[in-house]
């Protein structure tokens, strides 16, 4: 396969990097998260984070828990300063 | 201003929620961030046995109608990024200010799941319901000739609506295989997950399946065998489990695909890479539910994979854990449109009970009921262990409560 | 800006007799009809490409055109961010597209 497929679109992340960085430290998706940046852009990880987490689970060997592997956390949209401030 | 009752989502779920509780006297909200009520019932297009069209965009037009016609609020083009709880109440934090409910409903629906791909991020690739809402929402081609990468009963059903609108499909073809494909990449893989569908499929897909597979394994590894290299045709697009496609290529946008023939044991023929021209490329990885605003909303989860993966806890009557919290619709489990019509239907019951506005238990009943037949009559199944799933989160809410109760 | 437009179908009522709207996207100027998104109003006219990556410059466009992968953000009514999926387009909206950013403190870029 390809190992320079961008796996996160919103930071670029490649299937290599995350890989790699999960074999190395032998990581859970949010380390993997804080490490490589994967799922940490303007999406908010709503397109990649299932991708972290499977790749995890095969590495690092983190079964799917019925915890949510990477945390929801607010805003689930970006918004502009202005909005949370009240328009 | 406060309200009785908060709800997320305009789809099949949010909508039919609203009318039945407005039906009980309570005071709703509607909130969807799309210009359009009706969520992804909007595209919806396909031929239900007795050849009459499910037409998504007359149904959301019909569900729409009752919500005028009982004067419920609703607020769209309205995106909600935050959920707080306070003292009691429900606080909705959107781009167009703070909504304040005693009782929320949580209909945001599913995601899709993509396939990551070489070249996927050219414009141009898109994902299938992308291309299902440019052709029927907005009536704009995803493009002039495209190709379909992902075997799904998700991408069967869009694929037709791109062609009903005049779009050329070069097919609906494999991902490559790597880690993040498994299951979806494999020829027999993906043969078998159909052939498990094709009793609750449109008729052709089931004659197919009449055709070429028998009840025994043995069989189904022949016609795999035996299965055409440029695929079978289901209403003339040629679905094809023995063809990969390994990079998406382009300058500045789509221009092409590389493609390869597989065995039925999945290897790549050699020799047979070869590059064909399209405009765009749909990826279809199926839908998991959307569950980040319950998430923030504290909700506790149930990982559930017949379900879509990580479900809301939530009881047979739509309530979850949390005091005031309801669920309806795909984020509740990966199911059709009229199931999430049902389920909407009770869980707007559910709130006017909580609310002291509906004391008449035969009605929650007979809407609970209502929701098996739907399921039992759905056209179409996105996962065989569908009813296993549901009663699976029964116990588990049942547990749930009871652990509550002990104080535990 | 109907090159790209569902003209026929054997089930769905097509819009017809909707108001046409001039919008511009990068300076150049387009039509469109009253209903249609950013987005649509864009691929109508075979537009594909709405951003480029902010560090690499790659080429975006509509992703999954419900407003969940951000990818198709552009600028409009001097807002940046906008999702072209879920933003109608108006008469006379300027639209104008994110670009590729200087990495200054990047590692290799000087």
């Amino acid at each position: 396969m390809r190992e320079d497929m961008i796996i996160c679109r919103c930071e670029e992340v490649t299937y290599k990097d995350i890989y790699q960085t999960v074999e190395h430290h032998q990581c859970s998706s949010r380390e993997t998260k804080l490490r490589t940046r994967a799922g940490m852009g303007y999406c908010g990880g709503r397109t990649c984070r299932t991708f972290v987490d499977q790749i995890v689970a095969e590495v690092y060997g983190e079964p799917s828990g019925d915890a949510i592997p990477l945390k929801y956390r607010p805003p689930v949209r970006p918004i502009p300063f202005k909005t949370m401030g009240g328009k | 201003m406060m309200k009785d009752c908060l709800i997320i989502g305009a789809g099949p779920a949010g909508l039919s929620a609203a009318i039945s509780a407005a039906q009980n006297g309570v005071d709703v909200t509607v909130i969807d961030e799309f210009m359009k009520p009706g969520g992804r019932l909007l595209g919806q297009l396909h031929e239900e046995p007795d050849h009459v069209w499910w037409n998504g965009i007359e149904e959301a037009q019909k569900l729409f109608d009752e919500v005028l016609n009982q004067s419920i609020d609703l607020k769209l083009g309205t995106s909600v990024y935050h959920i707080e709880k306070a003292n009691d109440n429900w606080l909705v934090h959107t781009n167009e200010g703070i909504y304040r409910g005693k009782t929320l409903l949580v209909a945001a629906g599913a995601a899709e799941r993509s396939i990551p791909i070489p070249g996927w991020t050219l414009p141009g690739v898109m994902s299938i319901g992308a291309a299902q809402v440019m052709t029927n929402v907005h009536q704009v081609k995803p493009g002039h000739n495209g190709i379909v990468i992902g075997i799904n009963v998700l991408s069967l059903a869009i694929a037709r609506e791109l062609q009903l609108a005049g779009v050329h499909l070069q097919g609906i073809v494999l991902p490559p295989e790597h880690l993040l494909t498994k299951g979806v990449s494999h020829p027999m893989d993906v043969f078998q997950s159909l052939l498990h569908l094709t009793h609750l499929a449109p008729s052709p897909l089931l004659k197919w399946g009449g055709l070429l597979a028998g009840k025994s394994a043995f069989i189904q590894r022949l016609s795999l065998q035996m299965y055409p290299k440029n695929g079978f045709k289901l209403w003339n697009i040629s679905v094809q489990m023995k063809r990969v496609v390994t990079e998406i290529v382009g300058h500045e946008q789509v221009q092409g695909v590389k493609t390869a023939d597989l065995t039925a044991s999945g290897d790549i023929v050699p020799g047979s890479e070869r590059t064909i021209p399209v405009d765009f490329v749909c990826i279809a990885g199926g839908l998991y539910p959307l569950v980040e605003l319950v998430g923030v909303a504290g909700c506790p989860f149930k990982y559930i994979p017949s379900l879509g993966g990580h479900v809301p806890i939530h009881d047979e009557r739509m309530k979850t854990p949390v005091d005031g919290l309801f669920v309806a619709g795909n984020i509740t489990g990966i199911e059709s449109a009229k199931v999430a019509k049902a389920q909407g239907h009770l869980a707007g019951l559910s709130i006017s009970e909580a609310l002291g506005k509906l004391t008449e238990n035969a009605e929650i009943k007979r809407a609970i009921e209502h929701i098996e037949k739907t399921r039992e009559k759905a056209l179409i199944q996105f996962h065989p262990d569908i009813k296993k799933g549901r009663k699976h989160m029964e116990t588990i809410a049942a547990d749930f409560q009871k652990k509550e109760v002990s104080g535990q | 800006m109907d090159a790209f437009r569902v003209t026929k179908h054997p089930v769905l009522k097509l819009k017809q007799n909707r108001k046409e709207i001039a919008f511009v996207f990068e300076d150049q100027p387009y039509k469109a009809y009253e209903e249609d998104t950013i987005a649509s109003a864009l691929l109508a006219n075979g537009i594909r490409m709405l951003r480029r990556h902010e560090e690499s410059g790659s080429p975006r466009g509509v992703y999954c055109n419900i407003g969940h992968c951000f990818e198709c953000r552009v600028t409009a009514r001097g807002e940046e961010g906008v999702r072209a999926c879920l933003t109608p387009v108006e008469d006379g909206m300027v639209v104008s597209s994110g670009k590729q950013l200087p990495t200054p403190f990047k590692e290799g870029d000087q």
